[in-house]
C-alpha cells in the first residue's frame, strides 16, 4: 500500500516546482481515485518507478496553464518544444524529490514526456491511480501517482 | 592547541632569559677584569710616582753632603755611590712613569724636562772615579781631578737646590692626578660590580618568575587534559579526529568502543571502520565524501549539505554469532590549521532506537492495514446479502470518490464535501455493521472520524484529504479482497450443499418479480448483533420486508438499521429498568412494510423509554443547533422534529453504533429524497414510533433516475 | 566578499561561463537569472557530447552542469572537462538530490550543488560560491 508519505513527496516535488520557478505556490485540491481509463491534458511528463513500488508517476497539465507558468518564468517562447520541457522538468523535479526521500527503495527512471491528442500514458490494469489536482492560478493540472 | 604554543613561547622565553643572564654576567666579569688590570698599573705607577717625589730632595741632600765631605776632605766614596744610586733609580722610575705609566700629564712632561736638565750636569760627577784628594803634609787637599770633581757637585748642587722645590712639586701633582685616576677607576669597578650584580639579579628573578608560570601553566595544562579525558570519557556520542590519511588519531571518545564492539581505534583507517559492515558502493561514497573534506573544493555548508552518511545503515555481530543492524549518524567538521585543513573531527551517534521506533510505526500500520480478520464474520453472511452489500458498497464509495473529485480551492468548497462524505461513510458503516462485517465497518470508521476531525479544523487544503483518499483507495483494495473471498466462499458451500437443497429463493426469481431481496435475515443478525453489543434483551417482529419493491430495498434497509441502532443504544433500557417500570424484561421491536394507499407505509416501534421533547431541546442546545431562546419557544412538534436535524445525538459517547448525530438525518434526508415523508410519536416511558410514508415505487425509480 | 574580488582583482576581467543543461527553459533560466557582470556566457550545449565540443570552442572558466541528460550524462562529462582544464570550475545543477549522486559529481571534480528547483537568489549564492 501507497503511504502517506510517499504520497506526500510526489506532492510536494510538484507544488515545490511552482513555488519556486513561478514564485507562486500551487496548491491541491482535493484528492481521488482515477476510475476508467487515464485522463491526460495536453502535455504530460512522467517517470516511472521500480523497486518496492512499481508503477509511474505523471504530471499533466493543459497549454494554457504552462503558458502562464512560463511567462511568470520570464519565458517568451511558447513553442510544442518548450512546453515539453516543461513538463520534463516538473516530472524531473518530482523524480529528484523521490530520489532524496526514498533513493534507497526506489528504482526511478529519466522523465520522458507525452504530448498529443491521445497519448498512451502506462496503466497497469487493475492498478489503483490517484489523482492530485494541482491548482495554481486559476488553472488546474494534475498528479497522477500509480504505484503498488 | 593553544596551550601547547603558548607554552612553547614561554620556554622560548625562560631559555632567552637564562642566556641574556650568562652574557650579562659575561660582559660584567669581562670589563671588571679589564678594570681590575687598570687599576693595578696604576697602582705601579703611583707607587713610583710617590716614590719619585721624595727623589729630589734625597738628591738634593745627597749632593749637599757629598759637598760638605769633599769640603771637610771626607771619605766621599759612599756619598759618591747612594748619588749614583739614586740618580739611576730617579732615571729608570721617570722614564718607567713617562712610558709605561701610559700617564700623559704637563706636569709630568715638565718634571721629565727637568730632569734631562739634571742629566748633563750629574753625568761628569757620575763619570768621576779615582781619588778626589791628595795627601800633603799640611793635611789632605783636592786633587786636580778633585778640584773638578767638586765644581761640578758644586754646581749640580745649586741646581738641584734651585729645583728640587719646583720638581717635588711637579711630581706630588703627578702623584695626586695618579691617585685620582686609581680611585675613579676603582669606583668604576665598583660601579660595575654593582651592576653586575642587580642585573643578575632582575634577570634571575625574571627567569624565576617565568619558571613559576610555566609550572602554573603545565598544571592547567595538565587539568585540562584531564578534563579533556573526561569529558571523552562520559560523552555519549562518539567523537575521533580523522588526519590526512583518514586514520583516526590518538584522542576520541568512549562511547566509540560501544558503537563499535572495538577499542583499537587509534591509528584505524575510516575505510577499516566501516569495512563489511556497510555494502561497498556505500563505503566507497563514504571514502570519496572523507577525501572532499580534505580539497578546498567544497565550502563547510554544501559538505554538510551532501554528507551521505547522515543515517547509515551498518550490521554488526551481535555476540551470538549473527548480524543485528544499528543505524549511525555521522558528523563532519574540517578543523582548518594555517595550511589548510588540518584534522576532520567526527562525531557518531547511534540512532538505531530512533530509526527503529519510526520503522516500527510504519511497519505496524501497514499491518493493521494488511490485516483480512473478516473470514470468520463471512462465513455467517448470507452470500447474496454480501453480493447485494458489496454493490451497495462499490455505488457508495462512487459517490464518495465524486464528492472529492468535485473540484475544490477555497476552504468553504472543502468543506462543502465534509457533510456528503460523512453521511455515505456513515450508512456504509451501518451497513457493514449490520452484516457483522466488522473488518469493514472499523475502516469505514476511521474514514469517519478523518472526516469528523477535518470539520473541527480551522481552514481545509487538499492535503488535508490526502491521507482520506489512501485510506478510501486501502477500503477499496479490501473490498475486493473480500468480494474474492466470498466467490471462493460460496463456491465452497455450492460444492458442499451440491445442490441437495432447493436453491434459496432470490430477489430475481421470487415471484411477482418486482419485489427486492429479504431484508429479514439481515435485520434479525443485526437486532442480535447489537443486543448483545449493548447488553440490551429485545425481541424484533418482523412483517412485510419480503415484499419491499426492489428501488426501495437501500433505502427502507438504511431506515431500519438507523432506528433498530436508535433502539437498541436509546429506546430499549436495560432489563432492570425495565423490571422497575413493570415491563417486561424483554423490550419488544415490531417492524410492518405495507402497501397504503398507492404507496407503501414502513412503521417501527419500540417499546422503550420513549423520547423526552425536553432531552432532545437540551441536547440540541448543547450542541449548538439551536439557541437557548429558540428552545424555550419550541413547542413538542419541533422539539421532535429536532432528531431530524443534521449533526444531532443525544448520545454522548461515540461508538460505532450511535450517537455519530446523523444517522436520523440519512434517514429522513433518503425519504424525503424519495419523495416521502417521515413522521416520529413518543410517549415517554411508554413507546416511541417512527412512521414513514413512501409513494409508489415506480414514482421513486423515476425520481433516482 | 567573493564577488568583489573578482572585481576588484582584475578590474572587469570577464570569466566565461558554459552553461550544460538538456531543457531549454533551464538554459535560458540561467543565462537571464545569474546577475554578475564579470561572468559572459559563453555557450549553452544540451548534452555531454555538446558540452566538450562547446568547451573546446570556447574555453570557458566556469560551468554549470545538469546530471541527467542524453548522450554522455553530467557526471561521465565533469570527468572529462577536469581531464581537459583542472581549473575550470563546475557547478552541478540537478533535480537529483540524493546524497551519492552529489558526493559522486564532488568527486569527479564539481565545485558546487545546486538542487532543482531553485530561486534567482540560490542560483546567485551558488555561483557566487564558485566563483570564491
Amino acid at each position: 500500500m501507497l503511504r502517506e508519505e510517499e504520497l506526500k513527496t510526489f506532492v510536494e516535488g510538484t507544488t515545490n516546482y511552482f513555488e519556486v520557478a513561478a514564485q507562486q505556490p500551487a496548491t491541491i485540491g482535493s484528492p481521488y481515485l482515477m476510475e476508467g481509463a487515464p485522463q491526460v491534458h495536453d502535455y504530460t511528463g512522467i517517470i516511472s518507478i521500480s523497486g518496492k513500488r512499481e508503477g509511474v508517476v505523471y504530471f499533466t497539465a493543459p497549454r494554457a496553464m504552462l503558458t502562464v507558468l512560463l511567462m511568470k518564468m520570464q519565458e517568451n517562447d511558447f513553442s510544442h518544444e518548450t512546453m515539453r520541457d516543461l513538463v520534463g522538468e516538473v516530472a524531473n523535479t518530482i523524480s529528484g524529490n523521490a530520489r532524496r526521500d526514498f533513493g534507497r527503495d526506489f528504482v526511478i527512471s529519466v522523465p520522458s514526456v507525452l504530448a498529443g491528442e491521445k497519448p498512451e500514458v502506462p496503466q497497469k490494469p487493475g492498478q489503483r491511480s490517484f489523482i492530485i489536482p494541482i491548482n495554481w492560478r486559476s488553472h488546474s493540472a494534475k498528479l497522477v501517482v500509480s504505484l503498488t | 592547541m593553544n596551550v601547547a604554543g603558548a607554552d612553547r613561547n614561554r620556554r622560548l622565553i625562560t631559555a632567552g632569559a637564562g642566556t641574556a643572564l650568562a652574557l650579562v654576567m659575561g660582559l660584567a666579569l669581562l670589563a671588571g677584569f679589564r678594570l681590575a688590570t687598570q687599576i693595578r698599573s696604576s697602582i705601579t705607577a703611583l707607587q713610583t710616582a710617590s716614590e719619585l717625589q721624595t727623589y729630589p730632595g734625597v738628591l738634593t741632600q745627597q749632593l749637599t753632603a757629598l759637598r760638605q765631605r769633599l769640603e771637610t776632605r771626607e771619605y766621599t766614596g759612599q756619598a759618591h755611590a747612594e748619588l749614583a744610586g739614586t740618580v739611576g733609580r730617579f732615571n729608570g722610575d721617570i722614564r718607567q712613569l713617562a712610558t709605561r705609566g701610559k700617564l700623559q700629564s704637563a706636569q709630568l712632561q715638565e718634571a721629565v724636562q727637568m730632569w734631562q736638565a739634571y742629566r748633563p750636569v750629574l753625568a761628569p760627577i757620575l763619570a768621576f772615579s779615582g781619588e778626589p784628594y791628595v795627601d800633603t803634609d799640611a793635611g789632605s787637599s783636592l786633587s786636580e781631578s778633585g778640584k773638578l770633581y767638586y765644581g761640578n757637585v758644586r754646581q749640580a748642587q745649586l741646581l738641584a737646590k734651585q729645583n728640587v722645590g719646583r720638581l717635588h712639586r711637579l711630581l706630588s701633582a703627578v702623584t695626586r692626578s695618579l691617585e685620582a685616576q686609581t680611585s675613579g677607576a676603582a669606583a668604576r669597578l665598583r660601579a660595575l660590580l654593582s651592576g653586575g650584580v642587580l642585573a643578575a639579579f632582575v634577570l634571575a628573578a625574571a627567569a624565576a618568575y617565568l619558571q613559576l608560570t610555566r609550572i602554573r601553566h603545565e598544571r592547567a595544562a595538565r587539568e585540562a587534559q584531564e578534563q579533556t579525558r573526561d569529558i571523552l570519557k562520559t560523552v555519549r556520542e562518539g567523537f575521533f579526529l580523522l588526519d590526512a590519511d583518514y586514520k583516526i588519531g590518538s584522542v576520541w571518545s568512549e562511547a566509540l568502543t560501544h558503537i563499535f564492539d572495538r577499542s583499537d581505534f587509534a591509528g584505524l583507517s575510516f575505510e577499516k571502520l566501516l569495512e563489511n559492515r556497510v555494502p561497498p558502493n556505500t563505503l566507497a561514497t563514504a571514502m570519496k565524501y572523507i577525501k572532499l573534506l580534505w580539497g578546498d573544493r567544497a565550502h563547510e555548508n554544501l559538505m554538510k549539505s551532501i554528507n551521505p552518511l547522515g543515517q547509515l545503515e551498518i550490521s554488526m555481530d551481535n555476540g551470538r554469532g549473527g548480524k543485528e543492524t544499528r543505524y549511525l549518524q555521522f558528523d563532519f567538521h574540517r578543523v582548518l590549521g594555517p595550511k589548510g585543513v588540518k584534522h576532520v573531527l567526527c562525531s557518531v551517534s547511534d540512532i538505531t532506537s530512533n530509526v527503529l521506533l519510526a520503522k516500527e510505526l510504519q511497519e505496524a500500520q501497514e499491518n493493521a492495514n494488511a490485516q483480512v480478520d473478516m473470514m470468520v464474520g463471512m462465513m455467517h453472511v448470507d452470500p447474496l446479502q454480501l453480493g447485494s452489500f458489496l454493490d451497495t458498497t462499490q455505488t457508495g464509495l462512487q459517490l464518495i470518490n465524486a464528492i472529492l473529485k468535485e473540484p475544490a480551492r477555497t476552504d468553504a468548497e472543502f468543506r462543502k464535501k465534509l457533510g456528503g462524505l460523512f453521511r455515505e461513510l456513515h450508512s456504509i458503516k451501518g451497513e457493514a455493521s449490520a452484516l457483522n462485517l466488522m473488518s469493514i465497518a472499523q475502516r469505514v470508521h476511521r474514514l469517519e472520524d478523518m472526516v469528523s476531525e477535518l470539520k473541527k479544523k480551522a481552514e481545509l487544503s487538499g492535503n488535508d484529504f490526502l491521507p482520506m483518499v489512501l485510506k478510501l483507495d486501502e477500503l477499496l483494495a479490501h473490498l475486493r479482497g473480500v468480494r474474492e473471498m466470498a466467490t471462493r466462499l460460496t463456491a465452497l458451500k455450492d460444492s458442499a450443499t451440491s445442490g441437495a437443497d432447493a436453491p434459496r429463493s432470490s430477489a430475481a426469481e421470487r415471484p411477482g418479480g418486482r419485489s427486492g431481496e429479504d431484508l429479514t435475515p439481515t435485520m434479525q443478525a443485526l437486532a442480535e448483533k447489537l443486543g448483545r453489543d449493548h447488553r440490551k434483551a429485545f425481541r424484533l417482529t418482523l412483517s412485510g420486508l419480503a415484499n419491499v419493491p426492489a428501488p426501495y430495498v437501500a433505502t427502507v434497509k438504511d431506515c431500519l438499521i438507523q432506528m433498530l441502532r436508535n433502539s437498541a443504544v436509546h429506546g430499549i433500557e436495560p432489563c432492570e429498568a425495565r423490571r422497575a417500570l413493570a415491563k417486561s424484561d424483554v423490550g419488544a421491536v415490531r417492524v410492518d412494510f405495507r402497501r397504503s394507499g398507492d404507496g407503501y407505509e414502513l412503521v417501527f416501534e419500540d417499546d422503550g423509554a420513549g423520547i423526552s421533547p425536553q432531552a432532545l431541546k437540551d441536547a440540541a442546545v448543547r450542541k449548538s443547533i439551536i439557541t437557548a431562546e429558540e428552545a424555550a419557544s419550541m413547542d413538542t412538534r419541533s422539539a421532535m422534529a429536532l432528531i431530524f436535524r443534521p449533526g444531532f445525538s443525544t448520545q454522548e459517547e461515540v461508538t460505532m453504533d450511535a450517537g455519530r448525530g446523523v444517522g436520523m438525518d440519512v434517514v429522513a434526508r433518503t425519504v424525503y429524497g424519495l419523495g416521502g415523508k417521515i413522521g416520529v410519536s413518543t410517549n415517554p416511558g411508554r413507546f416511541t414510533r417512527f412512521k414513514i410514508v413512501l409513494p409508489a415505487a415506480e414514482a421513486a425509480s423515476s425520481a433516482v433516475a | 566578499m567573493s564577488v568583489g574580488q573578482v572585481n576588484g582583482a582584475g578590474g572587469r576581467r570577464s570569466l566565461k561561463l558554459l552553461i550544460v543543461d538538456d531543457s531549454n527553459i533551464m538554459r535560458r533560466r540561467i543565462e537571464r537569472s545569474q546577475q554578475f557582470e564579470e561572468l559572459e556566457v559563453v555557450g549553452t550545449a544540451g548534452n555531454g557530447i555538446e558540452a566538450l565540443e562547446m568547451f573546446h570552442k570556447t574555453d570557458p572558466d566556469m560551468v554549470t552542469m545538469d546530471l541527467t541528460m542524453p548522450q554522455m550524462d553530467g557526471i561521465e562529462c565533469i570527468s572529462k572537462l577536469v581531464q581537459l582544464k583542472p581549473a575550470v570550475r563546475i557547478l552541478v545543477i540537478s533535480a537529483l538530490a540524493d546524497k551519492a549522486t552529489a558526493v559522486e559529481a564532488m568527486e569527479r571534480g564539481a565545485n558546487g550543488f545546486l538542487n532543482k528547483p531553485f530561486t534567482d537568489r540560490q542560483l546567485n549564492e551558488a555561483i557566487a560560491e564558485l566563483m570564491s
